[in-house]
Order: structure tokens, then sequence, then C-alpha cells
């Protein structure tokens, strides 16, 4: 129950935050925008308004996610409001479970603010929704999911500003999976070391990325259940155990 | 009585990696507090009281020594539901009100409803907080106010040991007084009060106990009683004639002297013989300039303590 306390309290804390509205509002105002650039684009405008759909609640979702996680431990800590919460019966998991928690509720409410808005406008569009979509939408939540628990991780020991960046960067690397898979052959072997490590041991965001499939109807996916059920499966237990390891280092931290 | 803190050793250290330095923010520190007594702490800024107080709610780790609280050991969750800690300023979150942050502490201790809003409802009541203002953003408290919703959230869980980190500094006289009074009622509830405070003089009117630290180092503990006791009397007389009797007053006054010439300065221990000066002054027909007797203050004793150690 303690997780949820400071969780509806992060909640609360972090809809109060405008910059987050704002990544919002230009989230959704860029998917409002999809009929209107099918209409300009030489493309069709199926095309357009999924890839942009997709891609605007994509990059909403990170700035929102990156902005609103890496302040949830320092601000606490800045604040001073942490010496109140730890110095009652409160655990330093707990707190950390409920600081994810709260951010994960955010984030999710926002993918689902801007996946709602981009259906309706598929099926304005369209006149009906293909159970893609929601798969697209689905598979974002999961990895805004892994990457708020990546932000999390890194706010337990660095500032947020170093935070924003490490989180951004590993979140783009993470995203270019075919190109660490091929460092993994390289014939240099530091190259090779490099690009194993880098490829294995950071997260592979690439994974959640199936817009290409989404948009284009000829390509496709063997057995797109399974593939899906592995990367949810992939961001749980990736997220599980970036979590453990925030605890750990925060129950070592001074505050 | 049992002892509601018992400190030994602590100890915490502090590396400068720059400087290569090793900075001792406490020092070996050894003290006992009481069950239901208002223990006042005391000492200079960056004396180390918040680093100890720190310590003992488990914030941060000491680097040497041991101390239980309640009779758990310190940083134990369990003991942490019988604390209440009031840090030396009151941090909020400011777009909430009075009553969500009580709420929302209320929370931490796993309170249900509606015993929750009863306790909540108790503790504004007691810090007197104005119930017009209990809804009302903590963005726009007044000093006065933030401190009385940080002593109201030290409540809610009706502690039996509360650690005050200066719960009176920075407030006008009326609230300042007020407070003072709700942490002296404290007492009468059986609770007991660790008081932090440069406020010396209502330390000296609540406490029954002090210690005073200083660069980390425990200077002396005791009953206030105890330690300010030694109020001296000085009597100030001037005649020519006083020469003649100075053999005399020596032996009410070893420390009596004449400067000037014909300026007498007695000094007495306690104020049973300032008669008996007196008529001898009077009987060399000198005139007495001033009788002024000196109470001892905590602040005397600190101030000497404080001093004594830094070889001033």
């Amino acid at each position: 129950m303690v997780p949820l306390a400071i969780a509806r309290q992060t909640v609360r804390e972090a809809l109060r935050r405008r910059v987050m509205w704002i990544f919002l509002i230009c989230g959704v105002f860029l998917i409002a925008l999809g009929p209107v650039f099918g209409f300009l684009s030489p493309k069709d405008s199926q095309t357009v308004l999924r890839s942009l759909g997709l891609a605007a609640i994509l990059l909403a979702g990170l700035f929102i996610t990156i902005v609103t996680c890496i302040y949830l431990i320092p601000v606490e800590i800045e604040r001073r409001t942490i010496y109140t919460i730890l110095s009652k019966p409160v655990q330093r998991f707990e707190f950390v479970l409920g600081k994810f928690l709260g951010g994960f509720a955010v984030v999710f409410i926002n993918i689902a603010a801007m996946g709602i808005v981009f259906l309706l406008m598929i099926r304005f569009q369209e006149g009906k929704v293909p159970a893609d979509m929601y798969k697209g939408v689905f598979l974002t939540f999961f990895q805004m999911m892994l990457l708020a628990a990546l932000t999390i991780f890194f706010s337990t020991f660095a500032t947020p500003v170093l935070n924003f960046f490490m989180s951004f960067g590993i979140f783009i690397v993470g995203n270019l999976s075919s190109v660490t898979e091929s460092l993994t052959t390289s014939r240099v072997k530091a190259t090779q070391v490099a690009g194993t490590l880098i490829h294995y041991l950071l997260p592979n965001f690439g994974n959640f990325n199936i817009q290409n499939t989404l948009i284009h109807p000829t390509q496709e996916i063997t057995n797109p259940d399974v593939f899906i059920r592995q990367n949810i499966l992939y961001a749980l237990i990736y997220s599980a155990v970036l979590l453990i390891l925030a605890v750990i280092i925060f129950d070592r931290r001074e505050v | 009585m049992a002892a509601a803190i018992s400190i030994q050793g602590l100890t915490k250290k502090y590396v400068d990696v720059w400087q290569k330095q090793e900075v001792v923010a406490v020092n070996n520190l050894n003290l006992e507090v009481q069950e239901g007594e208002i223990f006042g702490f005391l000492g200079r800024n960056g004396a180390g009281k918040t680093t100890t107080i720190k310590m003992l709610l488990g914030l941060i780790f000491p680097t040497d020594g041991d101390a239980t609280l309640l009779g758990k050991p310190m940083g134990d969750n369990e003991v942490k539901r019988e604390l209440a800690y009031l840090p030396e300023e009151t941090y909020f979150y400011d777009s909430m009100t009075g009553w969500d942050i009580l709420d929302y502490y209320a929370r931490l201790f796993k309170i249900p409803e509606p015993e929750r809003s009863r306790r909540v409802q108790i503790c504004l009541e007691k810090v007197r907080l104005q119930p017009d203002a209990w809804r009302r953003s903590i963005r726009g408290y007044s000093k006065g106010m933030r401190q009385r919703t940080g002593i109201a959230q030290a409540l809610i869980n009706d502690p039996k040991l509360l650690f005050l980190d200066e719960p009176t500094s920075g407030l006008d006289p009326i609230a300042h007084a007020e407070l003072r009074d709700i942490v002296a009622s404290l007492k009468d509830e059986g609770k007991t009060v660790f008081l932090s405070s440069h406020q010396l003089a209502d330390v000296e009117l609540i406490c029954s106990r002090v210690a005073i630290i200083h660069r980390g180092k425990l200077l002396t503990e005791g009953k206030i009683s105890d330690l300010v006791a030694g109020d001296y009397a000085e009597v100030v007389a001037q005649g020519k004639e006083l020469n003649s009797v100075i053999g005399q007053l020596k032996e009410f006054a070893p420390g009596s002297e004449i400067t000037g010439g014909d300026t007498l300065r007695v000094t007495l221990p306690d104020d049973e013989k300032i008669n008996a000066v007196i008529d001898v002054v009077r009987g060399a027909k000198a005139k007495i300039i001033s009788v002024v007797p000196h109470k001892r203050t905590l602040e005397d004793v600190f101030v000497e303590t404080v001093r004594k150690e830094d070889g001033s």
C-alpha cells in the first residue's frame, strides 16, 4: 500500500508539470494533423496518418517519459521532502517502487490519451480501426515503460541533466539494434567486444518498433502474437532488473 | 525509566576527495535520553546536530557506533511507526493543501479511513491552524502556518518519540510562543522529545536536560538546573576608607578588590552574604554604587562551554 500512496502522490505532482502537457499537446496536435498532411503528401493518406500518428506517440511519449522520470527522485532529495517520507515507516525499495509506479502511470495516461486520439483519427479516415493499430500503441507503451525504468535507475545516482543525456542516448542506441548487431560480427576484436556488450547489455528498444509492418501491409511479422508476447516479457523482465539495481543503489545512498 | 534514545560511540566522517581531508561531523557521541523527557540538543551551526538526527533516522549511515530508539536499532522500519521528525525547514509539496499533506503522510502509516480523516483533523486543530486554511494550497501559507503544518504531520501517527529540529526558528513572537507551548504540551502526553534548537531561552523553559555538542564532540550534558547552578552577586562601592576593611571583606568574598584607589568590587558566590558586605561597606562610610544579582542562564553555560573548548 505504501508504494501506491507514493505513486498516487507522484502522479499528482507530475500532472502539475507544464512541460509534460506541452509534449502531450504537441503529440495530439501532430496526430490530429495527420489527415491534413495526408491530403498534401504524394503518398496515400492512410500511410501518412499511420506513420505520423505512431511517430508522434513515440516522440511525445519519449520526451514525456524522460522529463517526468528524471525528476521523480532527485526533486524529492533537492526539496528535502524525502526526509519526511523516509523518516516514516517507508522502506527505500517502497519509495523507489512507488516512484516508478507513479511515473509508469503518468506515461500510461499520456500514451493512452494520444493513442485514443490516434485510433479515433484512423476510424474517422478509414471507417474502421485495424487490430494491428492497437498493437502499435500497445508496444509503444511497453517501450516507454522500459525507458521509465531505465530513467528511474539512473535517477538514483545521476543528476537530472546527466540522466537526460544517458537515457536519451541509450534510447537512441537501443533503437539501432540492427547496427549494434552487425558490430558483434566485426573483424576488429575491440569493436566486436564493444558491439557485443552494447547489443546484449543495453535494452533493445528497436524490438518494439513495428511501425513499418503496420504502415506497409506488405511487410509481415511471421508470428505477431509470439513477437508481441516476447517483447512484453522482455520489457517486464528488463524493467524489473533495472528496478532491483535502482533499489540496491538507493539503499546505500545517503539523503 | 527506560531510555528512549541510547547512543553509543556514534561517529560520522566525511572524506573530501579533492582535498584528501577527513571531516568528522560527529565524533564518538554517547548519549541517553529517557522516556517522557524533553531533551535539548544544543550546538552552533554545523556542530553535528542535524547529522546526528539524520543518522538516528536512517537517512544517512554512521561511520561507526550504534544507537537504539525505543529499544530497537536505529533505522529499523518498525520503530519508525513510533517516531516523528520535523526537519529544520519544513519542506512540502507546495501545490498541496495542508489537509492533503497530512492525508498523504497518514497513508504512509497505512491509517485507514475514516480514522485517517479524524487524525488529520485532530492534528490540524492541535497545532491551531485556522480551519479556513486547511483546504488551501500550502504555497500561500506563512512561515508560521507551514511550521504548524510541519508539527501536525509529525503528530499524525501519535508518536512516542519526536525529533524536532529548530521548530520555532524564524517565527513571529506570537507564533513562536504558541508553537513552543505546543512542544511543551507533548511532555504532558508522555511523549519523548529530542529538541535541537538555537532558542536557548525556549530550551531552558521546556527541557529538563540538555547536551551541548561542538564540532561533532559532546562537551557536556545534564540537568539544566545543575548546569546553570552558580548564581552570583556583585557589589560595587566607593569610598576612601575601604582600604581599611578590605581584609574583613575578603573573609566573605576572597575575590574582593579595590581599583582606582577607592572603588571596591566584590563578587559573592551567593547572595546570602550581601547584607554582611553592605554593613561592612557602610561602616567604612563608603557609598554603595550597585548591588547586582547575576543569574546564570543556559546561554551563559552554552557560551562558556563552547568558548572554553575553543580556548578563547
